[in-house]
């Protein structure tokens, strides 16, 4: 089944200034543990939890469940929607997009599926959790594939966790195709763990005058690249591409956050923010495309990396790629520091040097963490960005 | 009343020693101006006070109502009630104005006590409004970007919603424009009482003129020379360092001597 050959001869995905090629994320045992336990969602929250092959939660409200919403776990929805899903899934990232997804859609089993009908709309919020079981010492491989149909409104949250200390490896492919119209909100919280490696790829194919915009917290504490990337395929479609990322100890955080303007009057964004601690390394790439004929169109990018420490290293490589001269396009990037001075001029004031530390961290990432969509996201982000803290002094 | 007591004050820089034996008092309720010529120690002497790590004291202490500060941390410093308005104030990205003055008040406060967001908003507009400043600024990031004179500004803001026991003011003056320059000194005037002290380091008369100081000390060569009271710096004017240095007969090399006698001579 799995064409090892093929797949082995597939280019390993592009992260510029990120060596990665020596994690093996290309050899992958996928994990088949289950579980009982529900980690984190309860009390009637909309949304399914997901831990290695068991789905532990599931709940929607009266209102998805009347407009025909379907959220479940892969293995189910393959079974039940087989010829459905296995339509869908490929179609947003190709089958042989590149090593890693490739081998992700040969290998995964388990996942989440979620399709929303045409004219959907809900106000809360539907929560995705992911969790990699890593007790075993096998890795992790996932799929997500989310259909949000014509003139749907919908917010989802996603979460992914490591439960486990098991050195692992994990390869999460998410695929969203928002059609005509439809509004998406998707905000991803990745907190996986130290010695989890990832691979994290999600994309979202954008059709007329449809508007996606993601938030993406990345506060995992092992070796992670993670690509996110939008395609304004419709004439009119928006997408917003808001990355914060919080990196410490020694690990690694190598990001790509790609928007492709394809569309006629087509506007992408990208907002990059990201702190740096100890000896950890985060690199932001952005990449701005514009192809021939997508006149009207307005790519424009911002990525800001803070180093608090001599140790850490950091990198903003905005990119903008442009074939059409009827655009309007921008890019800025700065890699910066919080250095003693500074936290001098910030203690002299009696703030103590944790605090200020903090002040520096959440203030940096603020744009983006205001704009996750819950009060219990928004605090999450910050209980993470403390959690990082506490390894500060290692 | 608070103390602020400087003790046969040694302190070295990079192993060369800048302060040689300073004694100061200064007490809430009083205002003292420091003048002296440059790269006499003015700023080394703040500096020590407040604890930058970079001036290793090497002999004598500072005491802030008897407490050690040897012993103690930058922040604790100043939750002991100093304050010290820099001359060359950092420029910190990702934190906004706002948010640092409310830290730096809840600091000051037990946790369960924090300032509520609406009092806090309501003293910010009043000592902002009272220095012209406008609330674009306070949300900007922490002096990023700011002018010279904005940031001067900016220290004083700090300054009046901390609401210290004593603050020291490193060269507030330089670089405000004349009427800015009135706006900070309304500034600093609206915090006398008998609750605050102030040490105003400062190389011109006309700051002296808005804030009229109770003492005035001359430095040189790591020391204080001479004290005096508000008219010791207008004669200081007058007269030039050279002056008093010959008065009292000190052997201390001023930088700028020989240029200022060529100018005479011209
Ligand atoms: N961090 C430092 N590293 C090295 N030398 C220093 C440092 N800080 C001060 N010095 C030196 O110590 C001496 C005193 O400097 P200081 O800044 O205290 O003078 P000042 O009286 O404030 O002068 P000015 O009127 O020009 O502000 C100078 O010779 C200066 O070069
Ligand atoms: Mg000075």
């Amino acid at each position: 089944m799995v064409d090892n050959i093929a797949i082995a001869s597939l280019p390993l995905p592009e992260f510029a200034k990120v060596r990665y090629s020596g994690w093996q994320l290309d050899e992958l045992t996928p994990a088949t543990e289950n579980t009982k336990t529900t980690y984190f969602l309860k009390n009637t929250i909309s949304g399914i939890e997901v831990s290695g092959q068991s789905t532990t939660y599931q709940h929607l409200s009266e209102n998805m469940i009347a407009q025909g919403v379907i959220v479940m776990g892969m293995k189910q929805a393959q079974m039940v929607y087989g010829p459905l899903v296995n339509k869908l899934i490929g179609s947003v990232i190709s089958k042989r997009a590149d090593r890693l997804s490739a081998q992700n859609y040969e290998q995964f089993n388990t996942g989440i599926f979620v399709y929303i009908p045409d004219q959907v709309k809900f106000d809360d919020v539907l929560h995705l959790t992911l969790n990699h079981l890593a007790m075993s010492g096998q890795d992790f491989v996932a799929r997500i594939f989310v259909c949000v149909g014509a003139h749907a409104k919908v917010t989802i949250l996603q979460e992914m966790h490591t439960i486990g200390s098991e050195k692992t490896k994990a390869s999460v492919v998410i695929e969203v195709l928002a059609k005509v119209g439809a509004q998406v909100t998707y905000a991803n919280i990745d907190s996986l763990g130290e010695q989890t490696t990832a691979f994290i790829n999600r994309e979202v194919l954008v059709k007329d005058h449809a508007t996606v915009d993601w938030q993406n917290a990345e506060f995992n504490d092992g070796n992670v690249v993670m690509r996110v990337a939008s395609q304004l395929n419709g004439e009119g479609a928006t997408s917003h591409a808001n990355v914060i990322g919080l990196t410490i100890k020694k690990q690694t955080q190598g990001l790509v956050t790609t928007v492709l303007n394809k569309g006629r009057h087509t506007v992408g964004h990208i907002f990059q923010r990201g702190v740096i601690l100890n000896r950890s390394t985060l690199v932001f790439n952005g990449i701005g495309q514009i192809i021939k004929g997508a006149k009207g169109s307005d790519a424009q990018q911002e990525s800001r990396v803070l180093m608090l420490s001599r140790r850490a290293r950091g990198d903003a490589n905005p990119l903008l790629l442009i074939d059409e001269n009827d655009v309007t396009a921008g890019h800025a990037a700065s890699v910066g520091r919080v250095d003693d001075e500074q936290m001098y001029y910030l203690m002299s004031r009696g703030i103590s040097e944790r605090v200020a530390r903090k002040l520096v961290i959440r203030g940096f990432m603020g744009e983006v963490l205001m704009k996750m969509p819950t009060r219990a996201a928004q605090q999450k982000v910050m209980s993470e960005i403390e959690r990082k803290l506490q390894y500060e002094d290692d | 009343m608070t103390t602020l007591k400087v003790e046969n004050l040694h302190v070295s820089v990079a192993g060369k020693e800048i302060l040689k034996g300073l004694d100061l008092i200064v007490n809430t309720g009083e205002i003292h101006a420091i003048m002296g010529p440059n790269g006499t120690g003015k700023s080394t002497l703040s500096q020590t006070i407040m604890g930058h790590p970079a001036y290793q004291v090497t002999q004598g202490n500072i005491y802030i109502d008897g407490q050690n500060l040897a012993e103690m941390s930058v922040d604790a410093r100043a939750r002991a009630g100093l304050f010290l308005a820099m001359q060359y104030p950092s420029e910190i990205q990702g934190v906004t104005n706002t948010e640092f003055m409310r830290a730096a008040i809840n600091a000051r406060r037990p946790e369960d006590d924090q300032i509520s967001v609406m009092s806090f908003i309501e003293k910010l507009d009043e000592k902002r409004e009272f220095l012209a400043m406008t609330e674009e600024m306070a949300e900007r990031y922490l002096n990023e970007g700011f002018s010279g004179g904005e940031k001067k500004r900016n220290e004083i803001l700090q300054m009046m919603m901390i609401q210290p026991q004593i603050a020291i003011l490193d060269e507030i003056d330089s670089g405000l424009d004349i009427d800015a320059l009135k706006v900070v000194s309304r500034g600093v005037n609206s915090m006398r009482s008998n609750e605050f002290g102030a040490l105003m380091i400062t190389h011109y008369q006309r700051l002296l003129d808005y804030i009229v100081p109770d003492f005035v000390h001359v430095m040189m060569d790591g020391k204080i020379v001479k004290t005096g009271d508000a008219n010791l710096a207008k004669k200081l004017e007058a007269e030039g360092y050279a002056g008093l240095r010959d008065e009292l007969g000190l052997d201390v090399h001023l930088t700028d001597e020989e240029t200022n006698s060529y100018f005479v001579e011209d």
